[in-house]
This record gives structure tokens, C-alpha cells and sequence, in this order.
């Protein structure tokens, strides 16, 4: 990276877990076991979100606003004025676009909403916190199946990194929904662990957060993303990533150094075994530990960016979060924490279709500890 | 992008427009000011106020089992990397962004109207296309690209995003080639909701008319091949012009409402012309945003005169004769702004016939202008108060 882009902030609204870094923390160092449904609750989401928001906005961006909300406190950022907003999401507002659909085809054109139909656009998430926050830089939505999150923060690591910005806030969303579920099926994808929910970083230069006495939690030390050649949703064969080789590259190191991951297995079995495939060709195998948090808190886009503020804690710790997948003859679900070798790990993540995303991210900057 | 790394220049174009498929075909329609809004073929419209659109004409190509989407953005896409002359070691590490809103939607809506109505569909073809990403991973299979891959979703800024960020890409060395464009078909969703927020004019639009009503809706795709300038001229390319500057911003004020005093719009047209290294002076035509409807012309005009001064530049609307091409849009127009770099031609807009006293420019009514052109501008604004601005110069 020319400047390496910290994080100062998180935030996270999920099934299980809603907070900022410190509830986050807390919940890596004493995880619960894996669990097979992963819905936010209504009584939760609504306690994050005041009344008139919650009735000019879809429960989607409700998700991506609360988590906007929550990351801002953490990193104790006010001024958000020159912040950009970079959002990933697998099926934005699908919600929305069945409800809108639907009134057609029920009435006809009478049945129409037009208040609904923003968010029929997936950028409405982005819209509806953008305005909320007042970031007024770039805003941009970035679709993708499996990697939205962890493609968020790569951009706008990149954007921090080139100088493009300052302060960029960046991660995921996406809303369980039964038709999504279904599609996924048809795509041959229906044994993901699926589950909802946001997480947003807050990134910024070094010099900014030191600047203004902000704290980071870790800093991201390389990004890349590129494509691996396979059939749109399938499962490639090739196994070289140049997006992990770009990413080590570009922090300085070696592949030896890098001896754990957090992965995107989601439980769509073709896929993860590619992705494992890849990790083994470009890293050692033999040193190399696995871990993917789906089955704690399902799989959406959020959960790559909580997977790289995952990663800042076990790159500070040295313990990994590794949950069982449970659905064997004891259905074991319990969720081990692993000892690793402290210091930069990755953040792995690649999709049907072959769009691929590797993170390196480290600790706290050793200057600012 | 001059102000930070390598300078970005366009070396390959391709389009598929209510006009056809071909570059040749879309400025031929532009430049002689035909207007391609017409009824609307591809959906049912009965009931509704509005029923003209901008389609592609037949014989778009490509197989009939991707979507409608896919096939625009695949044919425009390869006609692109065709023209830039890249073969297939040169693409295998190119970049590829695409802007994209509807995705495959045309054809999920007939499989979701046909299943509400107690019809047994299959979903298999048509899902395989519901989500906007659908389009990159089927130009990257089909067209050999295995570099950075993204989706952006900007609304109808979607297609002028796609080139901003690919030009990132390539000023920061992270690629020396991108593919870059917006692509989309005619929706339901899209055609209804606009419908509904009562946006279209039953009419043809007529963006800056005094008596305009409202936005014609459209289709197509639009790539453009993004190089370093080095590598372009190294390999002989022919560059068509230099992306040289760029400005992304948001409102943050209304999800369907411009800001009142076109801030964010100022303040992307002002990026654009700093990341340049340019003065307002140096603009001589943009390609303007103007969607046709009361609003977002007035607050476009008032930007304009805030950062290039009381008729400081022509100004014309593309979308007075292809419509509002949503994701596509935003590559469109790019082109065309392009393309009237190259031949010193101003497109024109059409159906401009009562000037509008709060549009204090010279708005190039009905037939295009011979013009001498050493940078212009292309404005994209949607949704979410998402603003982007390109600017080209002529290469140099």
C-alpha cells in the first residue's frame, strides 16, 4: 500500500452480535457456538433506529444505517462531511423490489409505490446512510455474490491508500429473504449458511487518525482483487490467485509469512473447496490454519468486513476463530479458538463466477500501540 | 488523471444504442439529431400514462438464453476490446467494471409475473441473471478478462462511475488496461416506477424546453477501453482521447431529489476539472445529464452557471433522442462526448423548442454544431443524489 489505510471504527448488526469493536472483541474472545438460523431481530434493529427512520427506510438499509451509526461512535468521528461510503451487498433490496412488483400485480398500475421504488435501485442502502451520516464524498455500491464486504474494504483501502480520500466508511449488507434463499438454490448455492446483517469500518490514513488522537484496531496492509476464469456462478478449476500473490505483494511480504486466513466458506461445498484449493496453492499448506465465521453469524455481505476486524483482533492476539460446521454424526458446533503466530494474516474471499478478494491485515500499527 | 499517477487515455469504443449496434450507427443517429424514442414494444403498457421509450432495434446478436442485458453489454463490450486491438494475452489481465442497474431483471420479471399468476416456470436461465454483478462475470468468461473485476450500482450514474473507477484502476498502476461501460435493458420495475413517480413525459423528452414534462426511459450499452498512455502509445494504439480528469460526490440530501442548490453537482464538476488540472475556460462542451424533467434540468442549469459562468459552454442532453439508458447512460454519454471530441461536432438536443430562461446556455437546439473542442464534459446524476463527472481532453 502506498499509506496503509487504519481502522479506527466498527460497527456490527447481526443475528448474534451488535456493537462496535469492543462487543466485537469480547465476542471473538469468548465465541458461541455455531448456530444454523442467523436473523436480526426486529425489536433490536428498531431499538437502533429512531421512529421517522424507520419509516422512510427499508429494513436493508436499516441494517447498513444502524452499523454506520455504531462504527461512527467507535472510531468517535463527527465530521463526516469529507468521508466516502463504499458498500457492498450480494441482493441489495430485493425485499423491496418483490413488495413493489407485487402491487402490480395485484391492482395494476394503481398498486404502485412510488416511495418504494428507490429502493428497488441497490445504491438506495447507500443512499438512505449517506444521507443519514452526511458523508458527501464518493458514494459507491458494489454487487457482488460472496465478497461484497471484504471488495468494500479492499476500495476503499485503496481509495485511503491513493489519497483519494481521507476517511472512507466501507462494508456490507444484505437481508435474509425466503426468495433469495430460493434463488440461491436454483444457482446451486442452496447449502450456504445464509444469514443478514451489516458491518461497516471506519478506515482511514495513519496520519488522519493520529491526527485527530483516534485509535486504530488494525490497519490493512495489502489489497487486491481480481478474476479467476470460470462460467458465471460456477466453480472454477483454476487454483493460482493473483489477487493473494498482488495483496502479499503489495504488504511487503512473503507467502510464508502469512499462516492463517479467514476464509469465505459458506457451506456451498463446491465453492469452499475451491477457495481452499487456492489458499493451499498460494500459501503453505502445511502451516496454514482455516477459519470462516458463516457458521456463527451466517453468510452475507457484512460478514467479510467483520472478517477483516476479525482479523485485526487475531492478528493482536494470536487466536483464531475457528467454529465447527456442525450437521456430522454428533453435530458438533462448538467453536475453537486456535492458537496462531501473532502478526498479519488474510482475509480470503472469493465468489461463483470468480471474483476474488484477498486482505492482508494486521494489528494495531506498532507506533500508535 | 494527471493530478495523481499515470494519465488515462481511451483506446477502444463500442456501443450498442436505440440506434443499433455499432459506434458508427450511434453517432450517425446523434450527430443528425434522429430521435429513437418511440412506443414501447418489449413490455405490456396498458393503464399506464407514459408508454414511449427508447429501444434497442432488433438483431442485438449473442445467444437468447442470457439476458436481454447480457447480450447489449457482451456485444458492446467485445466491439471495445475489438477496436482497441487487444488480443487475448493483452486482455487476460486487463481490469473490468461495470455499471450496472437492472441486471437481468427484464426476463426475472417474466418468470416472477408468470409463477404469481399460478403459472409453472422455471427459473433456472432467468435467475442466473437477477443480480446486476451478472454482466462481469459473463464479459470476463466470454471476452478472456481475469483482472480486477467490479460491479458498481450508482443508479443512472452507474455507467460514468464504471469509467471512474476503472481510470483509478490505471492511474494507480494496479492495471495498464481496463474495459469500462454501463449496460441495461428495459425493465418493468423501471418503466413502472418511474410511471408511478409520474417522472415520464407521455411525449418524447425535452430536456431544457420551457415546456418540458418529464424523462423518456431507454436501453443500451456502451464500453470504453481504458489504457495508460505509455502502453497505448507504445503498442501503436490509436487514443481517441484522454480521460483526464473525474469527480465522484454525493448529496446526501434526498433519495430521488437533487440537492436544491446543485452542491453535490458543483462539487463533482469541480473535481473533475482538479483532477485534470483544468480551469472552467478550458471546457467547451457538456454533455449534460438533462433528463428532461422540471427539476433536475433547472438545478443541472444552475450548477452549470455556478462553475462555467452564464452560457460559458454549449450544453446538450443525448437523452432528447436516446432516453434515459439508465446504467447505460452514463458510458453513453461518455461517448458521446468522446465522439464529439473527435469530429468537432456539438450533438444537439432535440425537441428543444421554447428555451428556458433558467437554462442560461446555449443548449444546441435541434441540429448538432461544428465546434472547436479541446476538452469537454459528461454529467451523470441519479439516484441516492449520486453525482459523477468526466472529463476528456483531446489527446495530446
Amino acid at each position: 500500500m502506498l499509506r496503509p489505510a487504519v481502522v479506527t471504527g466498527v460497527g456490527v448488526v447481526s443475528a448474534r452480535l451488535v456493537g462496535d469493536g469492543q462487543a466485537l472483541r469480547r465476542f471473538l474472545a469468548a465465541p458461541p457456538a455455531a448456530s444454523p438460523r442467523h436473523v436480526v431481530d426486529g425489536a433490536v434493529l428498531a431499538g437502533l433506529i429512531d421512529g421517522a427512520e424507520a419509516r422512510r427506510t427499508s429494513r436493508v438499509s436499516q441494517l447498513a444505517l444502524a452499523a454506520t451509526r455504531l462504527a461512527l461512535a467507535d472510531a468517535r468521528l463527527d465530521d463526516t462531511g469529507a468521508a466516502g461510503f463504499i458498500l457492498g451487498t450480494e441482493h441489495g433490496d430485493l425485499h423491496s423490489t418483490i413488495e413493489f412488483a407485487d402491487g402490480y400485480l395485484r391492482t395494476g398500475p394503481t398498486g404502485l409505490s412510488p416511495l418504494l421504488f428507490p429502493n428497488t435501485v441497490m445504491n438506495t442502502m447507500a443512499a438512505a446512510t449517506t444521507i443519514a451520516v452526511q458523508a458527501r464524498q464518493l458514494a459507491l455500491t458494489l454487487n457482488v455474490r460472496t465478497v461484497g464486504g471484504e471488495l468494500a474494504i479492499a476500495r476503499a483501502a485503496r481509495a485511503v491508500a491513493s489519497g483519494r480520500v481521507e476517511v472512507a466508511l466501507a462494508g456490507g449488507v444484505d437481508q435474509h429473504d425466503p426468495l433469495v434463499a430460493e434463488i440461491l438454490g436454483e444457482l446451486g448455492a442452496g447449502s450456504e449458511v445464509r444469514g443478514e446483517g451489516a458491518t461497516l469500518l471506519v478506515l482511514e490514513s495513519l496520519d488522519h487518525a493520529c491526527a485527530r488522537g483516534a485509535s486504530p484496531a488494525g490497519e490493512i496492509l495489502g489489497a487486491a482483487w481480481r478474476g479467476l476464469r470460470t462460467r458465471p456462478h460456477g466453480v472454477g478449476r483454476r487454483v493460482e490467485s493473483t489477487a493473494i500473490a498482488a495483496a502479499l505483494e503489495e504488504a511487503g511480504l512473503e507467502s510464508g509469512a502469512v499462516t492463517w486466513v479467514y476464509t469465505s466458506a459458506s457451506g456451498d461445498r463446491a465453492r469452499d473447496a475451491w477457495e481452499e484449493a487456492l489458499l493451499g496453492r498460494a500459501l503453505d499448506p502445511q502451516r496454514l490454519a482455516l477459519a470462516s465465521l458463516a457458521p456463527l453469524l451466517g453468510q452475507h455481505a457484512g460478514l467479510g468486513a467483520l472478517r477483516v476486524a476479525a482479523a485485526m483482533w487475531t492478528a493482536a492476539s494470536g487466536l483464531l476463530v475457528q467454529p465447527a460446521w456442525g450437521g456430522g454424526a454428533a453435530d458438533d458446533r462448538t467453536t475453537a479458538l486456535v492458537p496462531v503466530a501473532p502478526g498479519p494474516g488474510l482475509v480470503h474471499g472469493v465468489a461463483r463466477g470468480g471474483t476474488h478478494v484477498a486482505l492482508v491485515v494486521g494489528g494495531p500499527p506498532g507506533d500508535v500501540q | 488523471m494527471t493530478r495523481r499517477g499515470r494519465r488515462v487515455v481511451v483506446t477502444g469504443l463500442g456501443a450498442v444504442s436505440p440506434f443499433g449496434a455499432g459506434v458508427k450507427a450511434f453517432w450517425q443517429g446523434i450527430s443528425a439529431g434522429v430521435c429513437a424514442i418511440r412506443p414501447i414494444t418489449l413490455i405490456e403498457t396498458d393503464g399506464f400514462r407514459a408508454r414511449v421509450a427508447a429501444e434497442v432495434p432488433d438483431g442485438i446478436g449473442g445467444s437468447t438464453r442470457r439476458s436481454r442485458a447480457d447480450r447489449l453489454a457482451l456485444t458492446a463490450a467485445r466491439a471495445a476490446l475489438d477496436d482497441a486491438g487487444l488480443g487475448p494475452a493483452e486482455r487476460r489481465d486487463a481490469g473490468l467494471v461495470v455499471g450496472a442497474v437492472g441486471g437481468g431483471m427484464l426476463e426475472v420479471e417474466g418468470w416472477y409475473w408468470a409463477r404469481q399468476r399460478g403459472r409453472s416456470v422455471a427459473g433456472g436461465g432467468a435467475l442466473r441473471a437477477i443480480l446486476p454483478a451478472s454482466h462481469a462475470d459473463m464479459l470476463a468468461w466470454r471476452l478472456g478478462l481475469d483482472g480486477p473485476r467490479e460491479t458498481v450500482v450508482a443508479a443512472c450514474s452507474s455507467g460514468a462511475a464504471s469509467l471512474a473507477l476503472a481510470a483509478e484502476l490505471v492511474a494507480d498502476g494496479v492495471v495498464t488496461t481496463a474495459v469500462a461501460g454501463g449496460a441495461d435493458a428495459l425493465t418493468r420495475v423501471c418503466f413502472m416506477g418511474f410511471n408511478a413517480l409520474k417522472l415520464l413525459d407521455p411525449a418524447p423528452c425535452r430536456p431544457f424546453d420551457r415546456e418540458r414534462r418529464g424523462m423518456s426511459i431507454g436501453e443500451g450499452a456502451a464500453f470504453l477501453v481504458l489504457e495508460d498512455r505509455e502502453t497505448a502509445r507504445a503498442r501503436g494504439a490509436v487514443i481517441y482521447a484522454e480521460l483526464a480528469g473525474y469527480g465522484m460526490t454525493t448529496d446526501a440530501f434526498h433519495v430521488t431529489s437533487p440537492h436544491p442548490g446543485g452542491d453535490g453537482m458543483v462539487r463533482a464538476m469541480r473535481a473533475a476539472l482538479e483532477t485534470a488540472g483544468a480551469v472552467p475556460a478550458d471546457v467547451a462542451y457538456v454533455n449534460a445529464h438533462g433528463t428532461g424533467t422540471p427539476h433536475n434540468d433547472r438545478i443541472e442549469a444552475q450548477a452549470l452557471r455556478t462553475v462555467f459562468g452564464e452560457g460559458g459552454v454549449l450544453v446538450s442532453s443525448t437523452k432528447s433522442m436516446i432516453g434515459h439508458t439508465m446504467a447505460a447512460a452514463g458510458s453513453l454519454e461518455a461517448l458521446a462526448t468522446v465522439l464529439a471530441l473527435i469530429h468537432d461536432v456539438v450533438p444537439p438536443t432535440v425537441h428543444l423548442d421554447t428555451p428556458d430562461p433558467e437554462v442560461p446556455f446555449d443548449c444546441v437546439p435541434g441540429v448538432a454544431r461544428v465546434a472547436t473542442l479541446s476538452a469537454a464534459i459528461s454529467n451523470s446524476f441519479g439516484f441516492g443524489g449520486q453525482n459523477v463527472t468526466l472529463l476528456f481532453r483531446r489527446p495530446c
